[in-house]
């Protein structure tokens, strides 16, 4: 008799929890709950409205939650806890949970974490000024406009031009909010150029090499006041301002857990098959690599959770033991962290980073004095960059590293 | 209708005038709180390092540390009743250069002065071994042990709350500009509205020298004195054990790490000599010089994320000690100048000025009969506590980062004695939106919650509202 009360604890139901669990569906597991903390489930995709998914998985864009909707039509029988907030991890398959009941503990065979990403706000990115109301991320721009269905302001201004900026445009579109202008700190957009036609077709200036230098109002937010090229200030008027992109991994349960950590980031070691240090533990989807793209998560945790099933069945037999992948300057994280080996899968495997600055050149992996992987590549900091077919070596650790200019513009 | 009269007024709701508050209600006497900010706690009161404070280093002899230990005992007796936190941390002050190694002798000797009895220089090897977090260039520290960490909010909120049910008033936006003594009555004013009182407490911190000129020609200034500080992710509050407080030398004023009542770890302040008396910014230049310090005697706080920056302003004055007194004949009680440790003090002071006020107005000092004390329950913030999500209140967790049930804010909502009726009041109380993500996940849920209670709103701006 197990003393397990569950096969798979999945935590989140984002696209990348509702994947692992399709795949263990459908490889037969029945025992399986994804915990959610919301009353909804779906994630990020919940509450945004605009058609940025379902080009990779559906072949045809759709909203947020229609994406959703079409992903659990693939799982029927997969059981979702909600409201159901994970609030520890301990070793040997443990969680504890709060309810409204209180808490409580559950055992699982494996549990996989799919905790998804967030924007980093104000004062994480240690902003000056005043603490008005007002300021907030794109994420809760989000929530306001679609699920709580209140307007935050009516005059923002956005920071940053990533992907996520204009999805922040195109909410306050919906909402007939105008925005007063966007801000970027660098000389270009961080998305692609194209982005910027939503903001022209909506009369928004973009200012760049522009940083924030003041955020003034005592309650409600007043003006920002702005700093160009390091010698022009301006006052913008404002009543709301929206901390766009920057994202970081949600991984509160997981760097307090017994998980080993990159200790640069606290981001938990994933191998390439998206186990942890711990066997019995799994972390899948944009907390690992915040952020890509939610049909990139899904697909990612189909394969997750397809290793996962193979892992449960007996049919892996895996390294205790594992080799890190180690990076050069220039580089912020890598997908996966660490290498391990088992009697299954691929002996090659993909590598997916980010970079600090944009940069031009090659990209190689060594392992010691042997390059086994070189590539010209440009790179752009909000852009994951994935390296395929990487030939693996068990046991030893290799070397990412950039060779080249780094901060051109690519 | 007839114009209310009360036996005491005090201006200003920082944690000084709660705490006045309270002891004047429980002595008896009809008391009056008026507070400008839509909440108590306005000034500094809403952002200090929440340290509750031996003393060992104030001036021996002064008003300020017969306050400090007074206060720092009534905590102690009335904390559990109230069910406010405490967190028995002891704190080190930390030698990290020869000079400040020379000091700590005296440090211990101030610290015996002030009957800090406990307080001892350790080695090197001992202040390693409790603290494995710090960076190896520590070279010796000074262990208080009776240095502890309390919540700043739920503590002057607790006051008034006991105030309030021994019969006080308080009003919130409402700010005294004028007032005209009778000879036997206040009337102060905003402009719109009138109050009447045989005894006035200014407690209005930074704006206390103003205040003071209503009665007479204040003996001090009010020099504001600006503390940024860094509050970092709950990960980092295990890297220390205890508070680590600085050596004080004339070329460096250091900064404390300690961790925070509600499971975090903070970082400050600084002390910036500054003119205006309301607004308190952080710059990025001083948070970025905070980090490297803090860097430098903790190593590990490298890859730990910030989840909040904040400034306070220390009502100080060209004076070191408090600026307490009454003015003979005018019914008027200044408390002012109360710069760095008032919230410890808080407690001694009321204890204080309800003496000075029955030695210089024995007629006013003769109050009714004073009520039973009725001992409000606080609830349970502190992150080592049993929080609401944990007993499981029927309700859902709204705020993720910091685990805020709906119950807990409705709660802070509906109360009767305080409730809250403005975000800063209602974060204050609950914790809501204090997290990581600075409401990233919960902001839009908690304006649902909270339309048409609090103001300004968190949204809803009508379109012909600019
Ligand atoms: C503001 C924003 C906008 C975005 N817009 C787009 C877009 O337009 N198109 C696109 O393709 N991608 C977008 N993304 C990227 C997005 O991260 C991915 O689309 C995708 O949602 C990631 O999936 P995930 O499963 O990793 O995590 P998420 O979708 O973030 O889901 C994580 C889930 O885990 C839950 N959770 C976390 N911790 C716990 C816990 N302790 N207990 C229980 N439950 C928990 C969360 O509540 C959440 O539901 C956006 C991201 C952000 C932040
Ligand atoms: C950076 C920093 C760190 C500190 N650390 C600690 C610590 O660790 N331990 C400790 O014990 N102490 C500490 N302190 C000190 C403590 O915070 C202060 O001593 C205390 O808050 C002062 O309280 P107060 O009530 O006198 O003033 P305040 O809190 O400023 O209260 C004055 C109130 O009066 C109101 N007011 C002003 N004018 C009017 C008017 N005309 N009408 C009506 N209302 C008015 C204001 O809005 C305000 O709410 C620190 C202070 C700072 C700034």
């Amino acid at each position: 008799m197990s003393s397990f009360d569950i096969d798979v604890a999945i935590v989140g139901s984002g696209p990348s929890g509702i994947a692992a669990a399709t795949a263990l569906s459908q490889a037969g597991f029945k025992d399986i709950v994804v915990y959610e903390r919301e009353a909804d489930i779906g994630g990020i995709p919940r509450h945004t409205h605009h058609p940025s998914f379902g080009l990779r998985v559906f072949k045809r864009p759709m909203s947020g939650p229609k994406f959703i909707a079409a992903l659990v039509r693939r799982c029927p029988d997969v059981r979702f806890e909600t409201s159901t907030t994970i609030t520890a991890l301990r070793p040997g398959g443990v969680l504890e949970l709060a309810n409204a009941t209180g808490l409580q503990t559950i055992r699982a065979r494996h549990i996989i974490l799919a905790t998804g990403a967030r924007e980093t706000p104000r004062h994480g990115r240690l902003v000056p000024g005043l603490r008005p109301q007002g300021v907030i991320t794109t994420g809760a721009l989000q929530q306001f406009i679609y699920s709580a269905k209140l307007r935050p302001f009516e005059r923002p201004v956005i920071v940053g031009t990533e992907l996520v900026s204009f999805s922040a445009l195109w909410t306050l579109r919906h909402a007939g909010i105008k925005p007063v202008a966007m801000i970027e700190t660098g000389p270009r957009i961080s998305a692609y150029r194209p982005a910027t036609l939503l903001a022209k077709a909506m009369g928004v200036p973009i200012h760049y090499n522009t940083e924030i230098t003041d955020i003034s109002g005592i309650e409600t937010l007043t003006q920002i006041t702005t700093l160009t090229r390091g010698n022009k200030t301006a006052a913008i008027p404002c009543d709301g301002l929206i901390f766009s992109g920057c994202f970081t991994g949600e991984n509160t349960i997981a760097a307090a857990s017994h998980l080993c950590l990159n200790p640069s980031n606290r981001i938990p070691l994933v191998d390439q098959n998206w186990i942890t240090s711990d066997s019995a533990v799994s972390v899948i989807g944009n907390a690992t690599h915040p952020a890509d793209m939610g049909d990139q998560c899904y697909l990612e945790g189909i394969k997750a959770g397809a290793y996962v099933a193979q892992l449960l069945a007996g049919n892996i037999a895996m390294d205790k033991a594992f080799a890190e992948i180690r990076h050069g300057d220039g580089i912020k994280m890598t997908t996966p962290s660490i290498l391990r080996s088992d009697n299954f899968g691929d002996p090659l495997f993909d590598l997916s980073f980010h970079v600090t600055a944009p940069f031009k050149g090659t990209v190689c992996i060594s392992h010691g004095e042997q390059v086994i992987y070189e590539e010209p590549r440009n790179c752009l900091p909000t852009r994951r960059i994935t390296l395929r077919n990487i030939p693996f070596q068990a046991g030893h650790p290799i070397d990412l590293s950039l060779i080249g200019k780094s901060d051109v513009i690519a | 209708m007839p114009e209310a009269r009360w036996d005491v007024i005090v201006i200003g709701g920082g944690v000084v005038g709660c705490a006045v508050t309270r002891r004047f209600a429980l002595a008896g006497a009809k008391t009056l709180l008026l507070e400008r900010g839509r909440d108590i706690l306005s000034g500094a009161s809403k952002a200090n390092s929440a340290i509750l404070h031996t003393g060992f280093d104030a001036p021996p002899g002064s008003l300020e540390v017969a306050c400090m230990q007074a206060g720092y005992k009534e905590y102690l007796d009335i904390h559990a009743r109230l069910n406010l936190p405490m967190l028995k941390t002891a704190a080190l002050v930390v030698a990290w250069t020869e000079e400040q190694l020379a000091q700590l002798d005296g440090i211990v000797s101030k610290a015996h002065e002030n009957g800090v009895d406990d307080a001892r220089q350790i080695s090197r090897k001992d202040l390693l071994s409790r603290e494995d977090g710090l960076s190896k260039t520590a070279l010796g520290a000074v262990e208080v042990p009776r240095e502890y960490v309390i919540d700043p909010w739920s503590a002057p909120l607790a006051y008034l709350k006991q105030a309030v049910r021994a019969g006080a008033g308080y009003q919130f936006d409402t700010e005294i500009k004028s007032g005209a003594f009778d000879g036997e009555y206040w009337h102060l004013d905003t402009g719109q509205q009138r109050f009447s009182g045989r005894l006035v407490i200014n407690c209005t911190g930074t704006n206390g020298d103003n205040i003071e000129h209503i009665c007479r020609k204040p003996g001090f200034e009010i020099r504001p004195r600006k503390g940024q500080f860094l509050v970092y992710d709950k990960s980092a509050s295990a890297l220390i054990n205890s508070i680590i407080l600085p050596v004080p030398t004339a070329t460096t004023k250091g900064v404390v790490l300690t961790k925070t009542i509600f499971g975090n770890l903070l970082l400050g302040p600084t002390a910036e000599e500054q003119q205006d008396r309301n607004v308190a910014t952080v710059e990025r230049e001083m948070l970025e010089g905070l980090i490297a310090t803090g860097t430098e005697m903790l190593p590990g706080l490298a890859g730990h994320s910030v989840t909040a920056t904040y400034a306070g302003l220390r009502p100080a004055t060209q004076f070191k000690d408090y600026q307490i007194s009454a003015e003979p004949g005018k019914n008027w009680i200044g408390v002012n100048g109360i710069r760095s440790t008032g919230l410890t003090a808080a407690l001694g002071i009321a204890a204080f000025v309800e003496k000075l006020c029955s030695e210089t107005y024995s007629d006013i000092a003769d109050f009714r009969p004073a009520p039973i004390p009725d001992w409000p329950v606080m609830p349970v913030l502190a992150e080592h506590g049993k929080r609401a999500y944990q007993q499981g209140d029927g309700t859902e967790i709204v705020c993720h980062c910091e685990r805020v049930t709906r119950g807990e804010i409705e709660a802070a909502l509906d109360e009767s004695d305080v409730p809250a009726r403005s975000l800063g009041g209602l974060r204050r109380r609950t914790r809501v939106m204090m997290g990581r993500c600075n409401g990233f996940y919960c902001s839009a849920r908690v304006a649902e919650l909270t339309q048409g209670r609090i103001s300004p709103p968190l949204a809803g701006h009508k379109k012909d509202q600019t």
